[in-house]
């Protein structure tokens, strides 16, 4: 007979499955679910290209702007993704909750980690196809590339812990929430540069997180694109805190709750 | 051993708080003993085994598990729809660790289960019957000091019926059994002791029999001669 697992084994075991069933039926559920995972950004960019190379956009000098739309797009989709994934997580597996080494919480944070690597796969094909186009594909920074990538992750898996219990006690809020991604896409700059705003309506779209995560992609990818005064590289950094604090505290407060079969 | 401390047990309803199913259970199971749980329906007998299987927490009162214990067998949920049984029988030995072992248990749950191809179909294509088989069939690849079994015996047709009484005879011979039934002789046949449930409270008797006449004895009382 094995010795009694320490906690950390069983819970490293338990993302390790959980993680491994949510692939498959992320990845297997329908017809082609490869395809549509990278041919949903892609579709997302022709159409913004489409859009604003009828109204003659630009991004500034020595800014691509498909490379710009793509790095909009890419940080957005790593926010909203984990976010809107995790809301589900809890219903998706409420029937593994039998077995008493699987919470709610695991569900949540197995389902943001397979979202979070599926995002990277995603932005390295698309940038590796934008790179067989001839273009400049390398971030000038990619430490804080990748710190940028990273806490939108952090904030969007904060956000969906949160959501997710708050969806099974009110089923409304995951409604209301979807309702939000929709506007937040619009105000995140991900179709356009905050710097051709007006100060004063510059300084308030700044204050939404996902804003100022996707302008310090771009700052820290591009050598030409200045930083704007009001981006502050701690500001994500505090919200994916704040979101992860909130979402871990409500796991915990309302984990009986949760688990209803 | 498993060791219950005033053990309460309330559920919340649509109208705050509900009655309490649970109050006030204290019971030490010694390791090696296999116990029947009794009582009529809604006494508690599942919220109990619940609580033990450590799916959900008593509202007050202490439960320690010292010894490897089996997810509650016979209840319901389990098995995720949307993966086959093959799937989801390497989630369960995934969750219970030792990766090496991973492809002997999976040809065990295989080849005890005998679904034939459907193994590898979803769970939502399958019949309660073949459901019942793969569950069965899991709580057999592993070795538990402890198990707990929910009116687990009724499942299947009459040869595999057989076949798992008798597999898990054998199992139940080596390790500690809780089981909660509503077949007198299935509790004879597997447990040596038993607790009656009545009104919240628990009872224990050494012998299921004595248990057993003294839930009759209770049950005549209640609905007269």
């Amino acid at each position: 007979m094995t010795a009694m697992r320490s906690s950390l084994d069983v819970t490293l075991s338990v993302w390790k499955a959980l993680f491994l069933r949510e692939a498959v039926t992320r990845l297997a559920a329908g017809r082609g679910a490869w395809v549509w995972l990278l041919l949903d950004p892609v579709a997302q960019i022709a159409f913004l290209m489409v859009i604003f190379s009828a109204i003659r956009a630009r991004a500034g000098a020595g800014v691509d702007f498909t490379v710009f739309l793509a790095i909009g797009v890419l940080g957005y989709q790593m926010f909203r993704s984990p976010a809107d994934r995790a809301m589900e997580a809890i219903a998706a597996n409420a029937a593994l909750f039998s077995y008493r080494q699987v919470k709610p919480i695991d569900a949540v944070i197995s389902r943001c980690l397979l979202e979070g690597l599926l995002q990277i796969l995603v932005a390295a094909v698309l940038m590796s196809g934008t790179a067989l186009l001839g273009l400049e594909v390398l971030p000038r920074d990619p430490l804080q590339f990748g710190a940028a990538y990273a806490l939108l992750w952090c904030f969007g898996t904060g956000l969906g812990m949160a959501l997710s219990v708050g969806n099974v006690l009110v089923p409304e809020i995951g409604k209301i929430a979807r309702l939000v991604f929709m506007p937040l896409y619009l105000v995140s700059g991900v179709m356009f540069s905050p710097h051709i705003l007006p100060p004063a309506a510059r300084d308030w779209l700044m204050l939404n997180p996902v804003m100022q995560g996707i302008e310090m992609m771009r700052v820290s990818f591009f050598s030409s694109y200045p930083p704007l005064p009001s981006l502050d590289r701690g500001y994500l950094a505090g919200c994916a805190l704040l979101a992860l604090f909130l979402g871990l505290a409500l796991q915990v407060r309302y984990a009986r709750r949760l688990v209803t079969l | 051993m498993i060791i219950l401390d005033d053990v309460h047990k309330r559920y919340r309803t649509e109208h705050g708080a509900g009655k309490w199913v649970l109050r006030g259970i204290t019971l030490d199971i010694p390791a090696r003993c296999s116990v029947g749980l009794i009582g009529h329906n809604g006494a508690g007998k599942s919220t109990l085994l619940r609580l033990i299987g450590g799916i959900d927490q008593p509202t007050r009162g202490r439960i320690e598990r010292r010894c490897r214990t089996s997810w509650p067998l016979g209840l319901a949920g389990g098995l995720q729809g949307s993966l086959s049984g093959r799937q989801n029988a390497k989630f369960v030995c995934r969750l219970h660790g030792d990766d090496r072992e991973i492809v002997e248990r999976v040809a065990y749950i295989e080849d005890f289960a005998e679904l034939g191809e459907a193994f590898d179909d979803p769970i939502k294509t399958y019949s309660s019957g073949m459901q019942a088989r793969l569950k069965f069939a899991l709580s057999l690849a592993f070795e538990f000091e402890c198990y707990l079994v929910d009116e687990l015996t009724a499942v299947g047709d009459a040869t595999f019926r057989v076949k798992s009484r008798e597999a898990f005879k054998a199992l139940a011979g080596k390790s500690m059994l809780i089981m909660v039934s509503h077949e007198e002789r299935t509790l004879k046949d597997y447990c040596q002791s038993g607790v009656l449930l009545t009104g919240g409270q628990a009872q224990w008797f050494d012998k299921i029999d004595d248990a057993l006449a003294a839930y009759r004895a209770a049950e005549a009382q209640a609905h007269g001669p």
